[in-house]
């Protein structure tokens, strides 16, 4: 078992189809690159030789749509020994997945959807990861997911019950600045106050990306657009009050050229650097 | 209400038909949109060109059908269309190219992402040395992401037509070919080719691990003989296996 996830705070990008051979032809300036698990887990060929060629110059990160962590029915034995198999090829920096579930009665949803945030929840979670860190022999990092409803059956926050989880599980968190603020918006709380609920020692990595407007007011988590001023904002308070941690800019709709993406890259470490001098 | 029941409820939601009415709030329509968007995208990602033929439209109306009688059942979207060939096939009886189009793209997309195998080359087979008792015993298994079908219809050509076909521009219907299509992945290139019957019969046995030599004992010497020449130059095969016993 590796204890610890390793102290990295470089920058980053996901590593998208549109930008393989941009990766394969240059260095591209960036401190590593996050993958999604899923789309290299029982895979060959071409994809799986550029991804190892991206591998030979920079750092990886795996992060998981589908591992369905609130399943109260468990983990998939398959999912598992796929992403365990594709993490023993890469060696990453860390495995990431979503607090939320996916599937259920043998029926998958490609979504991350939402939690009850209850005790029952809570010991669910806690079992399934530390399940799939005993198969994975590392520690997993947690991400909170945008969200678009709440359940009057919860007894606790979704910080709080992040963590909770981290504090029984030993995970570590990947804090998604977007999602705080899209859901900050449709639930009506204090994204500061979210941070403030975090335990600071756990946030190993942060997530930025854009939004769009749903409808009545919502906001939807598409990752179709530019980091926003909120969201830019609310970064420079999460590295104030977290220190300099991994961060990465996702794009998986309407993916612009990689110059844009990079540009959005530098201006991300500029307000690190605000961020840290305002600490 | 267990955490299991609630998941249960939230699931039918999302994947409700609107017969069954509205969601109960914007927040689940996000979701139920969310849910139906995804994996009409993943069909229309995987079946590009058979959409350019059947038109947006009818494709449109078959991926619903699909999406609410098909919930996935794997992690991965890349599986989600393995069975909508099948419902072309029923939806489209008039228009035979679509399902065979929708197979051959599947297979395509299986091809070029399964899982590694080696390739089998000719000198590797003639340096091994085999003896007459090796052959006997000998079983093979073949390329990465190898697939096979019956098609009525010339996929191949039509593919290949609707490459730089704009939007929904007619493409004259291609000639019926005898034989099975195979596709395959040699390496990192996805292949593809027309067989006679008896050739894909017999790739299908071996496929199934049948023996060599019972391949050999109904087929031609010379005929057999040149299909696995043929097979090992064009990397179908990823190794062979001597049982060690009889």
């Amino acid at each position: 078992m590796i204890d610890a996830i390793p102290a990295f705070t470089g920058f980053g990008l996901g590593l998208r189809a549109p930008h393989h051979q941009a990766f394969l032809d240059a260095e591209q300036p960036v401190d590593f690159v996050e993958i999604i698990s899923e789309n290299f887990m029982a895979c060959g060929g071409r994809a799986m030789r550029t991804l190892e060629a991206v591998r030979e110059r920079h750092p990886v990160a795996m992060h998981g749509v589908s591992m369905s962590l609130g399943s109260p029915e468990g983990l998939d034995r398959d999912y598992l020994k796929a992403l365990g198999d594709l993490a023993r090829r890469l060696d990453p920096l860390w495995v990431s997945d979503h607090l939320c579930w996916t599937r259920v009665g043998g029926l998958g949803t490609h979504d991350l959807l939402p939690l009850p945030y209850t005790e029952e929840a809570l010991a669910v979670c806690v079992a399934n990861v530390r399940r799939a860190q005993d198969v994975l022999e590392r520690p997993l990092l947690i991400e909170n997911p945008s969200s678009y409803v709440t359940f009057p059956e919860s007894t606790m926050g979704e910080a709080q019950f992040l963590a909770a989880l981290a504090a029984e599980s030993g995970c570590h968190l990947l804090l998604d600045v977007n999602n705080v603020h899209v859901s900050s918006v449709n639930h009506g709380f204090d994204p500061c106050a979210f941070l403030d609920a975090l335990p600071a020692d756990r946030v190993r990595q942060m997530h930025l990306a854009g939004h769009s407007a749903g409808p009545q007011g919502l906001l939807i988590d598409t990752h179709d657009a530019p980091v926003c001023e909120a969201v830019w904002r609310l970064y420079a308070a999460a590295v104030a009050r977290f220190g300099p941690c991994a961060t990465m800019i996702e794009r998986d709709d309407a993916i612009p050229p990689l110059e844009e993406l990079l540009a959005e890259l530098s201006h991300a470490r500029a307000c690190a650097e605000a961020g840290s001098l305002a600490a | 209400m267990t955490l299991l029941d609630l998941q249960r409820a939230f699931r039918a939601q999302i994947a409700a038909t609107d017969e069954a009415g509205p969601p109960d709030t914007p927040g689940m329509g996000v979701y139920r949109n969310g849910y139906r968007g995804r994996l009409l995208a993943a069909l229309e990602t995987t079946f590009e060109r058979t959409r350019r033929w059947t038109g947006p439209e009818p494709f449109a109306a078959a991926a619903r059908h699909y999406v609410l009688n098909r919930p996935p059942t794997s992690w991965t979207l890349d599986l989600y269309g393995v069975d909508f060939p099948a419902l072309l096939e029923m939806l489209f009886a008039e228009n035979p190219e679509a399902a065979d189009l929708a197979w051959f793209e599947l297979g395509l997309q299986r091809a070029y992402a399964a899982p590694d195998a080696p390739t089998l080359e000719a000198a590797t087979l003639a340096e091994a040395g085999y003896a007459d008792d090796d052959w006997d015993r000998m079983t093979f298994e073949l390329a990465a992401g190898f697939g096979q079908r019956a098609a009525r219809t010339d996929c191949i050509a039509l593919w290949s037509r609707l490459a730089d076909a704009p939007g929904d521009a007619a493409v004259a219907p291609a000639p019926i070919p005898e034989g099975r299509v195979l596709v395959w992945r040699g390496g990192e290139t996805t292949r593809f080719r027309w067989a006679e019957a008896e050739e894909a019969a017999a790739l299908d046995r071996l496929g199934r691990g049948e023996g060599f030599a019972v391949l050999a004992a109904e087929v031609d010497g010379a005929r057999l003989g040149g299909w696995l020449g043929r097979w090992l130059g064009e990397g179908l095969l990823a190794r062979a296996i001597v049982s060690r016993s009889r």
